[in-house]
């Protein structure tokens, strides 16, 4: 065997031990949709809450919670519902599409624990938070434990997820400092970063399987 | 040439090559993922995997999930210890030759 060959064959090895560690069915117009989700539901929450939320002007005071802010929990918790299912379904249907192993597939759960487990400490911490009358940091600490829940998972898909985990995590620290406009950085984090994203996504590996 | 020593003939072969590295990235790993990743036929795979079974590198572990019959192959010991043996060995040559 000469030089080229065993470098050949190394490149092979280590190339097939990266792509079958990850799961590859996740949909790129799935991140597309679930954005155009947020985005709506953003606008729908602001037209709830108000776009100025007065309560966040002063991150001090602390707000009893009121029937608008059970709505706008209600809402993101619907959102967090329909945006997961969305992801699941059409994701099982690319998995079927391409002949992808999906159910079976042991990365998806190993992907699944290590997206959720962020994710719902995240969402336990920002609603304790909220029935405790703490507004401000809500959409920061969203932003930055999803963010933690992509860049935790990355090992199990396509390596590029942790960008958009990194984008998400800026944001939401760049959020905790100017706190009134959260809404807003949740449009931006939730909704536009999503439907780019989604985008890129779909150019860089699913172009070809089309 | 002592250096071609060590070279496992059991994967002077890209599928072999590719369950092992499979197996070895990612623990036990079933039948229908593997052909997946490979992309190679049913018959292909199973008389691959069957030549590195006999060598005993890995294991197979054939039920039923359902009544669908499934297969999942995992690494033995003895599989690991010459994969790594094998890896060296390329890595060796590429060493030798630089």
């Amino acid at each position: 065997m000469n030089k080229e060959k065993a470098i050949k064959t190394l490149d092979e090895i280590k190339d097939m031990m990266s792509r079958s560690s990850q799961f590859q069915a996740l949909s790129g117009w799935s991140i597309v949709i679930i954005g155009i989700f947020a985005s709506v539901a953003t606008v729908v929450a602001a037209a709830i809450i108000g776009l100025d939320m007065p309560f966040l002007h002063e991150s001090h005071a602390l707000v009893p919670v009121n029937v608008r802010i059970w709505t706008a929990i209600l809402l993101a918790l619907a959102l967090f519902i329909v945006c997961a299912a969305t992801v699941t379904i059409m994701s099982y249907y690319k998995a079927k599409r391409h002949n992808l192993p999906f159910i079976a597939d042991r990365r998806m759960f190993k992907m699944a624990t290590n997206f959720m487990i962020p994710l719902v400490t995240g969402g336990i911490l920002s609603l304790a938070m909220i029935l405790q009358g703490h507004y401000g940091l809500t959409s920061s600490i969203m932003l930055i434990f999803y963010g933690l829940a992509l860049v935790g998972c990355q090992h199990y898909t396509y390596p590029s997820l942790r960008f958009l985990g990194y984008g998400e995590i800026v944001l939401g620290l760049i959020n905790c400092f100017i706190i009134h406009y959260a809404l807003l950085f949740w449009f931006i984090g939730f909704g536009v970063l999503h439907i780019v994203f989604g985008f890129i996504y779909m150019i860089l590996y699913e172009k070809k399987t089309r | 040439m002592a250096y071609i020593d060590g070279l496992n003939k059991a994967f002077d072969n890209k599928v072999r090559l590719g369950i092992m590295s499979i197996l070895m990235a990612n623990g036990a790993t079933d039948f229908t993922t593997m052909k997946s990743l490979l992309e190679v036929t049913d018959g292909n795979l199973a008389s691959h995997t069957r030549h590195l079974e006999e060598a005993g590198y890995i294991l197979c572990e054939k039920k039923f999930i359902g009544r669908k019959p499934n297969t999942l192959f995992s690494v033995t010991e003895a599989g690991r210890a010459a994969f790594s043996q094998h890896i060296q060995a390329l890595e060796n040559i590429v060493k030798l030759h630089s």
